[in-house]
C-alpha cells in the first residue's frame, strides 16, 4: 500500500500561504469535468460498477459502501430522484468537508453530477451547515459557473441530460447531518430523523428515492472515474481503500486537514501533524466524539474502517476527524464535554436519548463540581448501554454516539474517574437539591470546584 | 389475514395493520405512548418496542407491520428492559404532582409505572423546570408533566389542519408551545386535552373539578348539531362534569367538536325551569306538576270541543329523541285527529370543514345544521301523517286556524327570540322546555323538561344513522322526563322505557342501540374504578 501523492486535495496546497480557490477555469485547466464527459457516454450501471469495484466507503460516518448504496435505487425509473448531499458538517473535531468545498468545490460538484447520472437523479440538494457562510458562498457561486458553463441545468454538457443542484443552508443543528434528519429538514419541517424502514433509496425526500451522500465520499467519484478501481485500491487496506482527510486537531503541533490513504497507524497521523504539544499522548478522539477515544496503548491501531473497531474498541473511524489529548487533559472533563454536545444536540424525539443525555450529562456535572459518587459510574455505564447499545432502541445514532463516547471514555480511564467518584464513606451527606446550594459538605470532605 | 403470535398467543390480524394495533384489536394491552390510531406514526417514545423473531434488533411494534406467521415478544428480557428503562426515563423529569393532577386516574404514565417502572428513583439531580402556559380558551399546559409523545402536535396538522401547536427547542430543554399570538382556538381544540396520555394538556372547564376515579359514565350522542357524535357523559352525584368522545368510526371517529364537549353546560345551568305553572284568573301560579299537565289536557280538550277538530297543534322540536315526538304526537291527535304538527325551528349555518395540513384531505366536519335529530323528528311526523307543516310555514301562517297549542323545546339555548311570532302570540299555550325564554313566561301551562343529558331516546343524524343515548343524570327537581309525562297523559300502563317505544316503531328506529358493557370496555378509552 502506497500513497505517493495527494488525490482529493491535489489542488489545495497543504500550505495554507501557497491556497488559492480554485474557480472553473482553474478547474478545468487542472483536468476538471473531464470525467463528467465520460460519464454522460456511460450508462449508470456502469458507473455504479466501477465505483463498487473500487470499494469506496461512504466518509460520511457509517463506512456503507457507496456502490452499493446507488446500486439500491430503483434501476427503473418511476418519478423524480433526488440526491442529498450531505455537507453538515457538525460532529466535534470534523472540519474535512469545509475544506474540501471552501477550497475546491467543483470537486464536489464534478462528483455531484456522476453520482446524478449514475443513479438517475434529477435534482440535487447541498445541505450545507448553517454556520458555514463562506463554504456556502463559495459553493453557490461555483454552482452558478456550473450552470453557465452546461455543468448543470437543462442540456448537460450539451447532451440534452438534465441536472439541477440547489444548496440548502441547515440552520445549525447537528441532527440536521444525520440522513433523515436531513431529507426532512430539506423538505422544510423540523430536522427529527425518520424511522426506517422505509430506507431513503425507495423514499426520501419528498418521498421519492434519495441517494444521501458525504461531500468527501462524492469528491471520491471522479478521481475513481479517472483512473480506475484498481489504482483506488493502491491505497488504504484491503477493506478501506482509498485516500482519506484526517482532520487533526488538539494538541498537535500542526493541526489541519492532512491526506493520506486509510490504515495508517494513529502514531503516523500524529507525526503527520507535527507531533503532540505540550506533553505525551493520552488518548484521542478518532472520528468525531460519536466513535469514542483511543487510549495510550493504542498508538498502534490503524485508522481504517475496521481496525479502529476491533482492535480499537470505538464504534468506527466516523469522519476521521481526530481530537487528540496530552497527558495534561482531564478526561472526566473531556467526556463532560462531549455529553454536554450530546445533551444539547439530541432533538429530543427518543425518549431514551433526550432524557438520557441530559442525565449523563447532569451527573458528570456534578462530578466535574467534586460531588461524584462511586455509583454515579456505575449508573452513566448502565444509561449508557440502555440509551444506544442496545440494538433498535433510539431513531438514530446520536444516541450510540453519546453511549460510545461514555463507554469508551469510562472504560479506558477508569482509574481517573474512579478517582474523581470517590467510595461513599459512612459519613456521607444526601446531595444538595438545589444546584444553588452546594456549601453543604460533601463526602469528598470540601467543596473542590 | 395475517396470524402472528404474541407472547404465545396466537392472534389473527387485519392486513397490513402493525404489530401493536394488532394486539389492542385482539384485547391484548400493551404499552403505548406515542401511537395513536387516528394520528400518523412517530414512533418515537420507544415504550412498545418488540422483539420479533428473526429481527436482531428491537422494533417499534406500533410502526412495524405484521408479516405471517410473526413471532413476537413483548415480555422477553430484552424488551422489559427496554420498557422499565423507557419509564425510568419518562419519569426523570417528571414533576410527579399526582395529587394535583386532573389526569391522575386515568394517566398511562401511572399506569405504566405501576407495571413496568421501580418504586425508587435513581435520579439525584435536579429535575427540569417548565412553566405552565395558556394556550387556548380551553386549555392549559403544563410543560414540565409533558412526555413529549406529541399527538397533541400531530393533532393540529394532521386532523385540525390548524397547526397552532409545535415543538419548541431540542432535547430535554424542549417544549410543546404556540405560536405567537396565534392560541389554540380552534373548533377541536379541546381533542388534545383527550389525546394527551398524561396531565399535560388539560382542560381549564374540569381542571380541579373532580377526580376522575369518582366519575361515572353514560354513552350518549352530541346535542349540539346534526352530526350526532358519540360520546360519554362523565358525571357524579347527579351532576355532569365533562363530556369525553366515544369512538365511532362510521361517525366522529375518535373526535368531537368543543360545542359538543361543553353542551352538557346548559344541563347544569342555574336557570334550569323548575317550577309547573299554569295560569289561573289571568296569573300565572306556581301549581304541581300533575295539576298543570291535568288542566293542559282539560282545557285543550274544552279548545276542540268548543273550536272544533283542527284548532290545535303540537310543535315537535328537533331536539326531542323520536320516541318523545311520537308520544307527543299521538296524543295531541288523541285529543283533536285533525291537529297540526309543527316541526319546531331548525338553526343552520356553514359546515365547519377541517383539512389535514398536508394533503388537504378531509378529516372532520361540523355540521351548520345546528339540531340533532331533525330527520327522526320528520320521519315521526311521516308515521303519524296527517297535517304537518315546518316552523317558518307554520309562523308565517294568518289563517288563525290554530286556536291552542303544545309546544315542546328543549333546546340549549334561546331558540324563540324576545318577539314572538304571530301564530303563537295569542291562544291557550302548553310550553314544555328546560331553559326560560319570552315563551315559557307567556305560556298558559308551563311543563319544567328534561335535557338530553337526563333522558334516554335516540336521534337520526345527518347520515341517518340512527343513535340512542342514555340518561345520565336525573332532571333538576320539579322537572320530568318529557316522555313519561306524555306516557301518563295517554293513560298508558307501567313505566315509560324509550327502549319499549322504539321497539314498537319498528325500522329503523330498532336500529338504535346502546353499546354493551363489554363493547365500552373494549375502546380505547380508559376504565374507571368506583368507590
Ligand atoms: C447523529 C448523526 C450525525 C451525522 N452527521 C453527519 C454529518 O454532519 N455529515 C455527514 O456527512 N454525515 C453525517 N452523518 C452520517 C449520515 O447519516 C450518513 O451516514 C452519511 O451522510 C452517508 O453518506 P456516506 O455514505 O457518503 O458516508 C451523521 C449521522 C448521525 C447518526
Ligand atoms: S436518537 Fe436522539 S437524536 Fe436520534 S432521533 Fe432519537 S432523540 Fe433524536
Ligand atoms: S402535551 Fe401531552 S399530547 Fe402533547 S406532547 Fe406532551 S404529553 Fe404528548
Ligand atoms: S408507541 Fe411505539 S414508539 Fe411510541
Amino acid at each position: 500500500m502506497a500513497f505517493p501523492e495527494p488525490v482529493l486535495t491535489k489542488r489545495i496546497p497543504l500550505n495554507p500561504a501557497d491556497r488559492k480557490k480554485v474557480w472553473y477555469n482553474d478547474y478545468v485547466a487542472t483536468g476538471g469535468y473531464k470525467q463528467l464527459r465520460a460519464a454522460l457516454d456511460m450508462s449508470g450501471q456502469d458507473i455504479i460498477k466501477t465505483v463498487t469495484d473500487s470499494g469506496l466507503r461512504g466518509r460520511g460516518g457509517a463506512g456503507f459502501s457507496a456502490g452499493q448504496k446507488w446500486s439500491f435505487i430503483p434501476k427503473e425509473k418511476k418519478t423524480t430522484h433526488y440526491l442529498a448531499v450531505n455537507a453538515d458538517e457538525s460532529e466535534p473535531g470534523t472540519f474535512k468537508d469545509r475544506h474540501l468545498m471552501e477550497w475546491d468545490p467543483h470537486q464536489m460538484l464534478e462528483g455531484i453530477a456522476i453520482a446524478c447520472l449514475a443513479t438517475q437523479c434529477d435534482i440535487a440538494y447541498v445541505f450545507i451547515r448553517g454556520e458555514f457562510h463562506h463554504g456556502t458562498k463559495v459553493v453557490e457561486q461555483a454552482i452558478k459557473e456550473a450552470y453557465h458553463h452546461g455543468i448543470f441545468g437543462n442540456n448537460v454538457m450539451g447532451t440534452g441530460k438534465k441536472i439541477d443542484c440547489y444548496v440548502h443552508r441547515g440552520a445549525g443543528a447537528y441532527i440536521c447531518g444525520e440522513e433523515t434528519g436531513m431529507l426532512e429538514a430539506i423538505e422544510g419541517k423540523r430536522g427529527w430523523p425518520r424511522n426506517k424502514p422505509p430506507f431513503p433509496a425507495i423514499a426520501g425526500v419528498f418521498g421519492r428515492p434519495t441517494v444521501i451522500n458525504n461531500v468527501e465520499t462524492l469528491c471520491c467519484v471522479p478521481h475513481i472515474m479517472e483512473r480506475g478501481p484498481a489504482w483506488f485500491k493502491t491505497m488504504g487496506t484491503p477493506s478501506s481503500p482509498g485516500p482519506k482527510l484526517y482532520g487533526m486537531s488538539g494538541h498537535l503541533n500542526r493541526p489541519g486537514v492532512y491526506e493520506h490513504e486509510l490504515g495508517i497507524t494513529l502514531q503516523q497521523s500524529i507525526d503527520m501533524a507535527g507531533g503532540m504539544k505540550g506533553g505525551a499522548f493520552k488518548g484521542a478522539i478518532c472520528g468525531g466524539i460519536s466513535m469514542g477515544v483511543l487510549a495510550q496503548h493504542q498508538l498502534d491501531v490503524k485508522l481504517d474502517f475496521d481496525d479502529v473497531r476491533f482492535r480499537g474498541g470505538c464504534l468506527g473511524l466516523g469522519t476521521a476527524g481526530m481530537i487528540v489529548m496530552n497527558e495534561h487533559t482531564n478526561m472526566v472533563r473531556a467526556l463532560r464535554n462531549c455529553v454536554r454536545f450530546y445533551a444539547h444536540e439530541s432533538c429530543g424525539q427518543c425518549t431514551p436519548c433526550r432524557e438520557g443525555s441530559a442525565w449523563m450529562k447532569k451527573i458528570l456535572d456534578r462530578i466535574v463540581d467534586g460531588y461524584g459518587k462511586a455509583r454515579d459510574l456505575e449508573m452513566l455505564l448502565e444509561l449508557e448501554k440502555t440509551m444506544g447499545s442496545m440494538p433498535g432502541t433510539t431513531i438514530c445514532g446520536l444516541a450510540d454516539g453519546t453511549a460510545w463516547a461514555t463507554r469508551t471514555f469510562i472504560n479506558k480511564y477508569y482509574d481517573e474517574f474512579a478517582a474523581a467518584c470517590p467510595e461513599e464513606t459512612t459519613k456521607r451527606v444526601s446531595l444538595p437539591i438545589s444546584r444553588g446550594n452546594r456549601e453543604v459538605a460533601t463526602p469528598m470532605g470540601s467543596n473542590t470546584r | 389475514m395475517p396470524k402472528i403470535t404474541v407472547d404465545g398467543k396466537n392472534i389473527e390480524c387485519k392486513d397490513r395493520t402493525n404489530i401493536l394495533q394488532a394486539c389492542l384489536d385482539a384485547g391484548l394491552e400493551r404499552p403505548y405512548y406515542c401511537y395513536h390510531p387516528g394520528l400518523s406514526v412517530v414512533a418515537s417514545c420507544r415504550i412498545c418496542l418488540c422483539e420479533v423473531e428473526g429481527i436482531p434488533k428491537l422494533v417499534p411494534s406500533c410502526q412495524t407491520q405484521v408479516r405471517d406467521g410473526m413471532v413476537v415478544h413483548f415480555n422477553s428480557s430484552k424488551a422489559v428492559a427496554n420498557q422499565k428503562q423507557t419509564m425510568e426515563y419518562l419519569l426523570v423529569n417528571h414533576p410527579l404532582d399526582c395529587p394535583v393532577c386532573d389526569q391522575a386516574g386515568e394517566c398511562l404514565l401511572q399506569d405504566y409505572s405501576y407495571e413496568y417502572g421501580r418504586a425508587q428513583s435513581r435520579f439525584e439531580e435536579d429535575k427540569a423546570k417548565k412553566p405552565k402556559k395558556d394556550v387556548g380558551l380551553n386549555v392549559l399546559l403544563y410543560s414540565d408533566r409533558c412526555i413529549m409523545c406529541t399527538r397533541c402536535v400531530r393533532f393540529t396538522r394532521e386532523v385540525s389542519g390548524t397547526s397552532e401547536l409545535y415543538v419548541d427547542g431540542r432535547g430535554h430543554k424542549e417544549e410543546i408551545d404556540i405560536f405567537p399570538g396565534k392560541p389554540l382556538n380552534n373548533k377541536l381544540s379541546g381533542n388534545v386535552v383527550d389525546l394527551c396520555p398524561v396531565g399535560a394538556l388539560l382542560d381549564k372547564d374540569f381542571l380541579f373539578q373532580q377526580r376522575v376515579w369518582l366519575l361515572k359514565r353514560t354513552p350518549s350522542i352530541s346535542p349540539v348539531d346534526a352530526g350526532g357524535e358519540n360520546i360519554y357523559l362523565e358525571w357524579n352525584d347527579g351532576k355532569i362534569y365533562r363530556t369525553k368522545p366515544r369512538y365511532n368510526s362510521g361517525v366522529n371517529k375518535w373526535w368531537i367538536s368543543d360545542d359538543t364537549r361543553y353542551a352538557y353546560k346548559a344541563v347544569n345551568a342555574p336557570n334550569r325551569l323548575r317550577q309547573a305553572m299554569k295560569t289561573e284568573l289571568g296569573m300565572p301560579t306556581a301549581c304541581s306538576f300533575n295539576d298543570a299537565a291535568e288542566t293542559a289536557v282539560a282545557k285543550l280538550k274544552q279548545i276542540v270541543v268548543d273550536h272544533g277538530q283542527g284548532s290545535l297543534y303540537a310543535v315537535l322540536s328537533p331536539m326531542m329523541p323520536c320516541e318523545e315526538a311520537h308520544l307527543l304526537g299521538t296524543l295531541i291527535r288523541s285529543i283533536d285527529p285533525q291537529a297540526t304538527l309543527v316541526l319546531g325551528p331548525v338553526p343552520r349555518g356553514d359546515d365547519d370543514v377541517f383539512m389535514n395540513y398536508l394533503d388537504g384531505s378531509e378529516t372532520f366536519r361540523i355540521q351548520g345544521e345546528k339540531v340533532p335529530n331533525r330527520r327522526g323528528v320528520e320521519r315521526v311526523m311521516q308515521i303519524l301523517g296527517g297535517k304537518t307543516v315546518d316552523f317558518a310555514t307554520f309562523i308565517a301562517s294568518t289563517s288563525g286556524a290554530t286556536k291552542a297549542g303544545w309546544i315542546a323545546g328543549g333546546y340549549l339555548s334561546d331558540w324563540i327570540g324576545t318577539e314572538l311570532p304571530a301564530p303563537l302570540k295569542g291562544g291557550f299555550k302548553v310550553v314544555q322546555d328546560i331553559l326560560p325564554n319570552e315563551l315559557t313566561r307567556n305560556a298558559d301551562v308551563l311543563l319544567p323538561g328534561a335535557a338530553w343529558a337526563e333522558k334516554a331516546g335516540c336521534w337520526e343524524n345527518y347520515q341517518g344513522a340512527m343513535q340512542a343515548f342514555d340518561a345520565a343524570v336525573p332532571p333538576p327537581e320539579g322537572a320530568r322526563v318529557e316522555g313519561k309525562v306524555f306516557h301518563k297523559l295517554l293513560g298508558r300502563s307501567g313505566m315509560y322505557d324509550a327502549a319499549a317505544v322504539r321497539v314498537s316503531l319498528g325500522e329503523p328506529f330498532v336500529q338504535a342501540v346502546l353499546p354493551t358493557e363489554v363493547e365500552m370496555a373494549g375502546e380505547p378509552a380508559f376504565e374507571f374504578v368506583e368507590l
